[in-house]
């Protein structure tokens, strides 16, 4: 009885309604954006099979509507209707280029490798991030605080595609340590999937500098934030109390200091995911990182709509997901969140 | 025997700043006998917060002792406070002393349910049997006048700002501490919730025979609840004394003022009144009386050498030079 | 509205604090600097369009300050030449989100009840959909034919991020005395937002912009090295696309080629915002560091 009443609490349902009510809006506009905007690539899709092909206005009908999971010939509100009941089926019409691949199939190909290497950046960033940032904060003005402090500051200002060419000049070009051209792709042609140690090694190998873009580039951001948390959760009175009752330093530094520190910095950590999602469309173009990033720049050059339509709203659909579950995170770990509807 | 449990011997503690070095406790000398409530009241500024956190050596980190001993004598031995290391500190504090600070609103972690926090006291100090523990603690919380089921799983936002003083208090006893400090432990509550606070604090002052020292500004608290009273201004303290030798022969015109500036129920409006000026600037102190721009009985010695305490009757002493005349009613 | 306290307040005294924080001042520095570079220097040194074969990829000598790039053409003449149109649009587009920011905040935040909800139920819309797909899709349907258009796009998806936070502002500064005043003596809405409580958060603002800006050159920059803006003549974003695209990245001899213009953007980037780090800590005394 509790559980189900802890569902249908203020603060979950807020977020889900809102999460829903999110991606539907972003999918209307998608639709709108592809069919009506002036020069809209439905119309030039079957200008091109007409003028190109010497196809007849209703067979590039027919076959534009099959691409674009679009039924042409009934009334826009159907055609509207009709692409929102495919979205739910999951059909999201078929590429261009790559006649006779559904657009869904791509999605299951590319997607999984944003999120394992965007996920495991953000864990990796965080984690570091959150550690420096105390130790800054403990040994506040000392040469520790300064030189990270400093090093974070440069790190978090510079765009981090650019930072993923620097890498990549600087690691591959330059030093030679990696092997560029080798690197392209999320594996190795010719290594099998599963759970055995060459093909983690190999995945691992390939999402390197990816990882490592992500990393250097918000792990400064983290640092800063945690230190003047820290700074801030230092000054409370129950630090104070908290050692005047003689617990451990270990104790308060995790406890008392650090839980709390951390609860400010979830806000942020969901808006990095959204940002990090969205820089991915330029860093897996410059590593050549076969993620939802990179089907999105390549959709884009080549004007393949219906993947860019897909991909996009994939994007967001993924953003808002990982918004959701990082607020359940918070709610848990922060008591004054109402969860139950007391 | 020596009756004293707490001895303060010429005790100055300064803060670093950026203006220069802040002398809020200047060469301060008191005893806390076995027992006794003893109330240091004083503005903000006076330096009796200081005094009150530097016995249990929770200064900020720009605060330090520069001289003196804190003594205390318990277990049969006598230790130096002012000299302990952070273990031996960790030790002591809540244990032989415990302090409640002012206002306990945030003086609760938020994220840990206050049973957690209890626990993490009593682990603290070796204490590690939980059914023990929560008896003890269910007891105190009783003690004090909660619901000890419903307090002890709450969160400390779940609580009011009354409870939470009330736990705070019922917490700082789970050690049997021989030393209970109080800093402004009223202020900022509600007057219901006052009144609530300063019964408790009688009950606990009779039946459990602790000394105790309250910190505060609030004249009529130590009216309630103590039996010596010190007044403290400029980081000295400038009059000691039984609390009938305070309020009916006052000798000291601060403690004067203190006195003056209560207001009573039948006074009216145009009879407010209050210390004229404002504390002196702790970084660059004038020589001669602290006191001598505020002063309505200052003459021309005052300026010359701060006065020092004087025992006028036994048991009170006053740092003035005129305290004769005050005596005498002029 | 005391307009020469105003000035004194905004240019004179922070100069004056600026000075006292040491990375504040080398920021401040540095950006004047490269402004300076980007808009007066293009007219002492020209872009270097001439091809020399012969000089392919040189290393910095005293003629080429930073070498030469893949058709032999000085480099340091390139990123001279190369701020001013990214620094531009960058200005324009900070300056369409901030007005649009302000006047939505503001007002949401003083009207409060309906109109709050909804303006910040569009803003929490916006804020979700990330931005850069955002632009780089509509950069595929929107011919993008002049930079103008390219400040617009950018400037009307950046502002849902400063509404917020114009919005909390302006909500503390509400409930403040001088503007119970106003309202009693009935001056009308929009006249208490503009004259009453923005002058107030002009320093506010002024950060507010140059965040903005440096947000808008990483949309800017973005979309140049993918490609997706094909009308520019030169600039840095366009080197670093270039190099990639003809795959100067992969080889050893071009790195003053594309290091120059990283290293001039990031720059630009981190002076801006240290700038404006202690520009907060001047108008926020709270936050100064050391006091």
């Amino acid at each position: 009885m509790i559980r189900v009443k802890r569902l249908f609490s203020n603060y979950i349902f807020t977020r889900i309604v809102r999460a829903i009510l999110t991606i539907f809006i972003v999918a209307t506009l998608t639709f709108f954006i592809v069919r009506l905007m002036p020069g809209n690539p439905v119309e030039i899709y079957i200008g091109q099979l007409i003028s190109q092909y010497g196809m007849s206005f209703q067979d590039a009908k027919n076959q534009a509507a099959a691409l674009f999971s679009i039924n042409l010939d009934a009334p826009l509100y159907e055609q509207y209707l009709y692409y929102m009941r495919n979205l739910l089926r999951g059909d999201f019409g078929m590429s261009f280029l790559s006649q006779g691949t559904p657009v869904s199939t791509m999605i299951t190909a590319y997607l999984p490798w944003t999120i394992f290497s965007v996920g495991i950046s953000i864990l990796i960033s965080f984690s570091l991030g959150i550690i420096l940032g105390m130790i800054a904060a403990y040994r506040r003005g000392g040469v520790f605080d300064h030189i990270i402090s400093t090093i974070a500051a440069i790190l978090s200002a510079i765009p981090n595609y650019l930072i993923g060419i620097l890498l990549l000049i600087i690691i591959g070009v330059q030093l030679g340590l990696i092997p560029v051209s080798a690197m392209r792709g999320t594996v190795s042609p010719g290594v099998t999937p599963g759970f055995n140690l060459e093909f983690i090694k190999d995945i691992f190998s390939h999402a390197l500098l990816p990882i490592l873009t992500y990393v250097v580039s918000t792990v400064g951001g983290w640092t800063l934030s945690m230190k003047s948390s820290t700074l801030n959760t230092l000054g409370e009175d129950y630090v104070t109390v908290a050692k005047a009752r003689g617990l451990s330093e270990m104790r308060i530094t995790f406890s008392y200091v650090g839980r709390n520190a951390l609860l400010p910095l979830f806000t942020s950590l969901t808006m990095q995911m959204g940002f990090l999602m969205g820089g991915s469309a330029l860093i897996e173009s410059i590593f050549v990182y076969k993620g939802i990033g990179w089907a999105l720049g390549a959709s884009i050059a080549q004007r393949d709509y219906p993947v860019m339509q897909a991909v996009f709203l994939i994007i967001t659909i993924a953003v808002i997901v990982a918004n959701f579950i990082a607020d359940l995170f918070y709610s848990k770990l922060d008591p004054r969140i109402k969860v139950g509807g007391e | 025997m020596d009756n004293r449990i707490l001895s303060i011997e010429n005790l100055s503690i300064e803060y670093s700043n950026i203006r220069g070095k802040v002398k809020a406790v200047r060469n301060v000398r008191l005893d806390l006998y076995k027992g006794e409530s003893l109330a240091v009241i004083g503005e903000s500024g006076s330096g009796k917060t200081t005094l009150g956190t530097a016995i249990i050596r929770l200064l900020p980190s720009s605060g330090y002792i520069k001289e003196g001993k804190i003594i205390y004598r318990g277990n049969e031995k006598e230790y130096n406070i002012a000299q302990f290391n952070e273990s031996e500190l960790r030790q002591f504090r809540w244990k032989e002393i415990a302090m409640v600070f002012q206002s306990a609103l945030n003086s609760f972690n938020p994220v840990l349910k206050i049973w957690d926090q209890v626990l993490d006291t009593a682990k603290a100090h070796g204490l590690n049997n939980k059914s023990i523990v929560r008896e003890k603690a269910m007891d105190l919380l009783r003690f004090v006048q909660l619901d000890p089921e419903r307090v002890i799983n709450s969160y400390p936002h779940e609580l009011s700002g009354g409870m939470r003083q009330r736990v705070l208090i019922a917490l700082s006893l789970i050690l049997e501490p021989k030393i209970l400090i109080l800093d402004e432990p009223t202020t900022a509550l509600d007057i219901l919730t006052q009144r609530n606070i300063i019964e408790l604090l009688r009950i606990i002052k009779k039946d459990m025979g602790l000394s105790m020292i309250f910190i505060s500004h609030d004249l009529s608290l130590a009216a309630e609840l103590a039996d010596r009273v010190a007044t403290m201004y400029a980081g000295a303290i400038v009059e000691l004394g039984s609390v009938n030798d305070i309020f009916y022969h006052p000798r000291h015109p601060y403690t004067l003022g203190l006195i003056k500036a209560v207001p009573t129920v039948s006074s009216s409006f145009r009879e407010l009144y209050s210390i004229p000026g404002s504390p002196p600037d702790l970084i660059n102190l004038t020589p001669g009386c602290k006191f001598y721009p505020r002063c309505e009985y200052r003459t021309k010695g005052c300026e010359e050498a701060e006065p020092t305490l004087v025992e006028i009757t036994p048991g009170h002493f006053v740092a003035c030079l005129r305290e004769g005349d005050i005596a005498d009613g002029r | 509205m005391n307009w020469k306290h105003l000035l004194k307040s905004i240019f004179i005294e922070p100069l004056i604090l600026i000075s006292r924080d040491r990375a504040g001042l080398i920021g401040f520095i540095i950006l004047l600097s490269i402004l300076l570079m980007s808009f007066i220097g293009p007219y002492f040194i020209k872009l270097d369009t001439i091809v020399k074969l012969d000089q392919i990829y040189q290393f910095p000598s005293r003629a080429h300050i930073l070498g030469t790039d893949n058709q032999g053409r000085d480099i340091f003449s390139q990123i001279v030449n190369g701020g001013k149109d990214v620094i531009v649009v960058a200005f324009l587009a900070g300056l369409i989100s901030t007005l649009i920011a302000v006047s939505l905040g503001a007002l949401s935040a003083y009207a409060g009840g309906f109109t709050d909800t909804v303006i910040m139920f569009i803003t929490e819309i916006i804020l979700t959909i990330p931005q850069f797909p955002l632009l780089a899709v509509l950069s595929a349907f929107i011919r993008l034919t002049n930079p103008t258009m390219l400040a617009l796009i950018i400037g009307f998806l950046g502002w849902p991020a400063l509404a917020r936070a114009i919005r909390a502002q302006v909500l503390s500064i509400r409930e403040r005395d001088y503007i119970e005043a106003a309202r009693v003596l009935d001056l009308g809405r929009w006249h208490i937002i503009f004259s009453e409580i923005l002058p107030n958060m002009l320093s506010y603002i002024v950060i507010s912009l140059i965040m903005a800006m440096t947000g808008a050159v990483y949309s800017q920059v973005g979309l140049i090295i993918l490609g997706l803006v094909p009308f520019y003549g030169h600039n840095w974003g366009l080197m670093i696309q270039l190099a990639w695209t003809r795959g100067a990245i992969f080889y050893k001899g071009s790195i003053f080629y594309i290091l120059s213009p990283i290293i001039a953007i990031a720059l630009f980037q981190w002076s801006a915002v240290t700038f404006t780090r202690s520009l907060e800590g001047i108008f926020n005394p709270r936050l100064r560091i050391g006091e």
